[in-house]
């Protein structure tokens, strides 16, 4: 099955993409590497971030293709610092125990993700080691992929373990995120498709505060503005100082847990913010999760459409649709057309539909 | 995938700007806050070194390593290097710059593969300069980085800030380039003088000929085509004796003569002077070379154009230091060192009777054959260096090459069809001649263009000895052919390219070639022959005829 799809992957002609499209940055090129590995198709990106400032491939999108070509030995046209052209052209996916490095300017996660649905479509299960930043404001952390992404993709029938073996704050970066993915031998008996278009009961919210290197006092004010504005009791605050970090950083989190989907939202810490401003923003973001009748948050909307697809599709309800979400849609019909629906059923509620498609690897 | 060039960056260890802040003796976790050149250079989102050779001094190497594991965790796809470079003191010119030299020397560039940048936020302003000079001369073949701190006030310090880079050899830096110059000047006037030559074989025997100036008085023959550098070396030569004796007042003056110039009765008298009424003319007595040469050094080029006459009194005047000056029966005395040129085979000359063998006897006791420029093919370089260093000390004016122009000359010089039939003494003029038309101090591609055909038309006009007219072209094409040719095939490919360069059209070459058959109707086609027969070779006729 597998070498059929190759085969006829390598004799199609390349997937056209604009670079320019929706939100326009490295969310075009991640998703359309992870979805020509998945397709054995090759991909063809032009004008990539174009419209940005430094336009072109940066580190951290570099991350991603080199990543891309170690899982499956394919091959790249344009894979250079400040590259507006890319070609890029799977081989088959190969299991494996991998350890990717990204610069403090990229994200762990990003690395990671490119290449996390193509490892569950091979034969074996695989190791994905990142070293690099886990916890920077560009990218989503590993608090929201570890309560928040990953319940929802296991539910679709694909078990990841990851583990932050340690945080990595920008700029020092040195964090390193470690995923268990397991092979997902056969899509029918073991997948299904994602229904979520409630969230269910509220559980119990945490608030989350991590730190390292930093005076205590950052810890209580963020925790103090935060919990003024959601009322918040103390037994919900938890305080992580991470004494192994290489460099110091700051960030809390909010866990909105519910019994059908766990929401976490996030601010970061910087030099150029108080506590209070940190503690407030992370509370407002809270609140318009908790204001919304959406089961599924802004991010975790546009996390989800990839898997999907991939897999047995499904549907759900969330907020208007972000850039980044819309993006996502735009790439996949790139390669599959029509699999994405998406429809405003009341005033800032919609619901988003997706088949599954019936091309990759897997089927 | 292609492979792709790494990129490699030098930067000094700033021991101010790239310091770790420590509390308790451990890094400082605010140092994350700190804006750190070195470091920056490796955060950037454009700009990813594979590598970074940090250079700095022993008693900053503990600081030196914290910062490189900053580097280690900030940018994991760096490796970092750290090199003990000792400077007495960072504030000394000829200090700093001997110690970043001699770093730069020892390196193993590998320019086919890696791209280079030298860091200038950090170091010393002398060490600033430094990189500087070692860049633009090429010692450190890389372009010039530099760090800026982020700029905004109201944004976070711990951003990376940006970044420049600085290609001096591209023609647009002209203006930056020709600031330097100034400071340049300082810093030339301790760089070693002469020419760095590479040429391993030219190194040992320069070696040899200073062993022997130094430790012996006895002639020295120097030979060697024309233009190699004969007299140049003497003075050379003679500059060491003079360098080495106890005051310079013991050494006497450098003459020197080409016998060439010294015909009949005036050869005489030059040479060893002449009474007063010697011969008609002689109004005046004339103490002659010799005499001025006296505990000195005697240079005589062309030595194989002395009379017989002329050789024999020589021969006297080496052996015994006495001679005859013309008309005079009193023997002048006169110790001095001979140093004899000659770009002809003076054994053939002894042969054919027109050299005594007692003289070549004497003087062959040391005798060096100086390589043509073609065997010191890699020597071409420092020599452009030097005749550049030269330029710029007799017209008061740095004049410099950008890259292409560079690039396409040392091309040029190297190339087998680039007979330079006289030798260095071409090379320099070319030099002087570029450097002389060069608009606003810098050498561009036209003008080496420009003296390429030039020099291409010189060549071709004198005729090489052993050889009909040849066309510059003809070696160029041989050189360039794909595979290797019996030298059979060769003769006759030579000839059949010289015929095609000097005829107007295709048919005329066929005529001219296949004469013979065509008479005998046994060939209809020639230009149809002469194409087939070039294509054997990846030949055409555009290529052969230009």
């Amino acid at each position: 099955m597998q070498a059929d799809s190759m085969k006829s992957g390598q004799a199609s002609a390349p997937v056209e993409l604009d670079g320019r499209m929706g939100e326009g940055g490295g969310q075009v090129l991640r998703s359309a590497l992870t979805l020509s590995l998945c397709s054995g198709r090759p991909v063809q990106i032009q004008h990539i971030r174009a419209g940005r400032r430094r336009p072109g491939l940066m580190r951290q999108h570099l991350a991603c293709v080199r990543a891309a070509l170690a899982v499956s030995g394919g091959g790249a046209q344009g894979a250079e610092l400040g590259s507006s052209e890319l070609l890029f052209q799977p081989g088959p996916v190969r299991c494996g125990d991998y350890r990717f490095e990204v610069g403090s300017a990229g994200s762990a996660a990003l690395v990671l993700q490119t290449v996390l649905l193509p490892l569950l479509l091979a034969e074996e299960a695989s190791q994905v080691r990142v070293v690099g930043g886990t916890h920077n404001a560009w990218a989503p952390p590993y608090e929201f992929l570890q309560h928040s992404f990953l319940p929802q993709l296991a539910r679709m029938g694909a078990a990841v373990e990851l583990v932050l073996e340690r945080i990595g704050f920008y700029p020092a970066g040195g964090g390193i995120l470690c995923a268990k993915i397991p092979a997902l031998q056969s899509a029918e008996s073991t997948t299904q498709p994602l229904q979520l278009l409630d969230r269910g009961a509220a559980l119990d919210s945490q608030a989350l505060i991590q730190g390292a290197h930093l005076p205590a006092r950052v810890y209580d004010r963020e925790w103090e503005a935060m919990s003024r504005i959601l009322g918040w009791e103390e037994s919900q605050r938890c305080d992580q100082a991470h004494k192994n970090s290489l460099g110091p950083g700051n960030c809390i989190h909010a866990i909105l847990r519910f019994a059908e989907v766990t929401e976490v939202v996030t601010s970061f810490g910087a030099r150029n913010r108080s506590s209070n401003q940190v503690g407030a923003d992370v509370a407002h973001q809270a609140q318009q999760f908790l204001q919304s009748k959406a089961a599924v948050g802004r991010r975790l909307a546009d996390q989800l459409l990839l898997p999907m697809a991939l897999l047995q599709g499904g549907e759900f309800h969330t907020t208007q649709p972000s850039q980044h979400t819309l993006t996502n849609a735009e790439v996949i019909h790139a390669f599959h057309p029509g699999l994405v629906q998406m429809l405003e059923v009341e005033t800032d509620l919609w619901k988003i539909s997706v088949q599954p498609s019936r091309t990759t690897i897997l089927k | 995938m292609n492979p792709v060039r790494k990129t490699v960056v030098f930067s000094l260890y700033g021991t101010s700007l790239d310091r770790s802040l420590q509390t308790d003796g451990k890094p400082d976790p605010e140092r994350w806050s700190r804006w750190r050149p070195t470091l920056s250079l490796c955060q950037q989102a454009d700009f990813v070194p594979d590598r970074l050779e940090v250079i700095t001094q022993s008693k900053f190497r503990q600081q030196c390593d914290a910062l490189l594991e900053d580097v280690a965790s900030a940018s994991p796809e760096t490796h970092t290097r750290r090199h003990l470079v000792p400077m007495r003191d960072p504030w000394d010119f000829s200090d700093v710059y001997a110690a970043l030299r001699d770093f730069a020397e020892a390196y193993p560039f590998d320019e086919d593969e890696e791209d280079y940048y030298v860091h200038i936020t950090t170091g010393t302003h002398v060490a600033q300069i430094c990189l500087f000079l070692l860049a633009e001369t090429r010692h450190l073949p890389a372009r010039l980085i530099q760090t800026s701190p982020p700029r905004a006030r109201r944004r976070d310090p711990s951003q990376p800030g940006t970044i420049a880079i600085i290609d001096l050899d591209l023609s647009r830096y002209d203006q930056l380039a020709a600031r330097f110059q100034e400071r340049r000047r300082t810093g030339t006037s301790f760089l070693k003088e002469g020419i760095e030559t590479r040429s391993p074989a030219y190194n040992a025997l320069i070696e040899r000929i200073e062993q022997v100036a130094t430790a012996s008085a006895a002639p020295i023959l120097l030979t060697g085509a024309t233009g190699v550098g004969k007299t140049r070396l003497a003075r050379r030569i003679y500059e060491l004796k003079k360098q080495q004796a106890a005051s310079s007042s013991t050494l006497g003056s450098f003459i020197e003569v080409n016998c060439a110039t010294l015909r009949g009765d005036g050869a005489m008298s030059a040479l060893f002077g002449h009474e007063k009424g010697a011969f008609t003319g002689a109004a005046e007595r004339r103490a002659g070379l010799l005499s001025a040469a006296d505990q000195g050094v005697l240079f005589l080029d062309e030595i194989g154009e002395l009379g017989m006459d002329e050789q024999a009194m020589l021969l006297r005047a080496i052996e015994d230091g006495v001679f005859l000056p013309m008309g005079s029966d009193r023997p002048q005395h006169s110790r001095f060192q001979l140093i004899a040129g000659s770009n002809r085979d003076l054994h053939a000359a002894v042969a054919a009777g027109r050299f005594r063998e007692d003289l070549l006897a004497r003087i062959d006791l040391w005798s060096f054959e100086l390589p043509s420029l073609k065997d010191r093919i890699e020597d071409l370089e420092p020599n452009l260096e030097y005749e550049l260093a030269r330029h710029t000390k007799s017209a008061g004016r740095k004049v410099s090459f950008n890259r292409e122009a560079r690039q396409r000359f040392l091309e040029f010089a190297a190339a087998p069809s680039s007979t330079w039939n006289a030798n260095f003494r071409d090379f320099a003029s070319a030099v002087t001649r570029m450097a002389t038309l060069a608009a606003s101090d810098r050498i561009h591609l036209e003008l080496v263009e420009e003296e390429i055909g030039r020099l291409r038309q010189a060549w071709d006009r004198v005729p090489q000895a052993g050889s009909s007219r040849p066309d510059p072209l003809i070696p160029d094409l041989l050189s360039k052919l794909d595979h290797d040719l019996d030298h059979f095939d060769l003769v006759q490919l030579a000839e059949v390219l010289r015929i095609c360069s000097g005829s107007a059209s295709m048919s005329a070459a066929g005529r001219a070639l296949f004469a013979v058959s065509r008479q005998r109707k046994t060939s209809r086609n020639d230009s149809d022959r002469l194409k087939k027969y070039l294509a054997r070779f990846g030949l055409d006729w555009a290529a052969v005829h230009s």
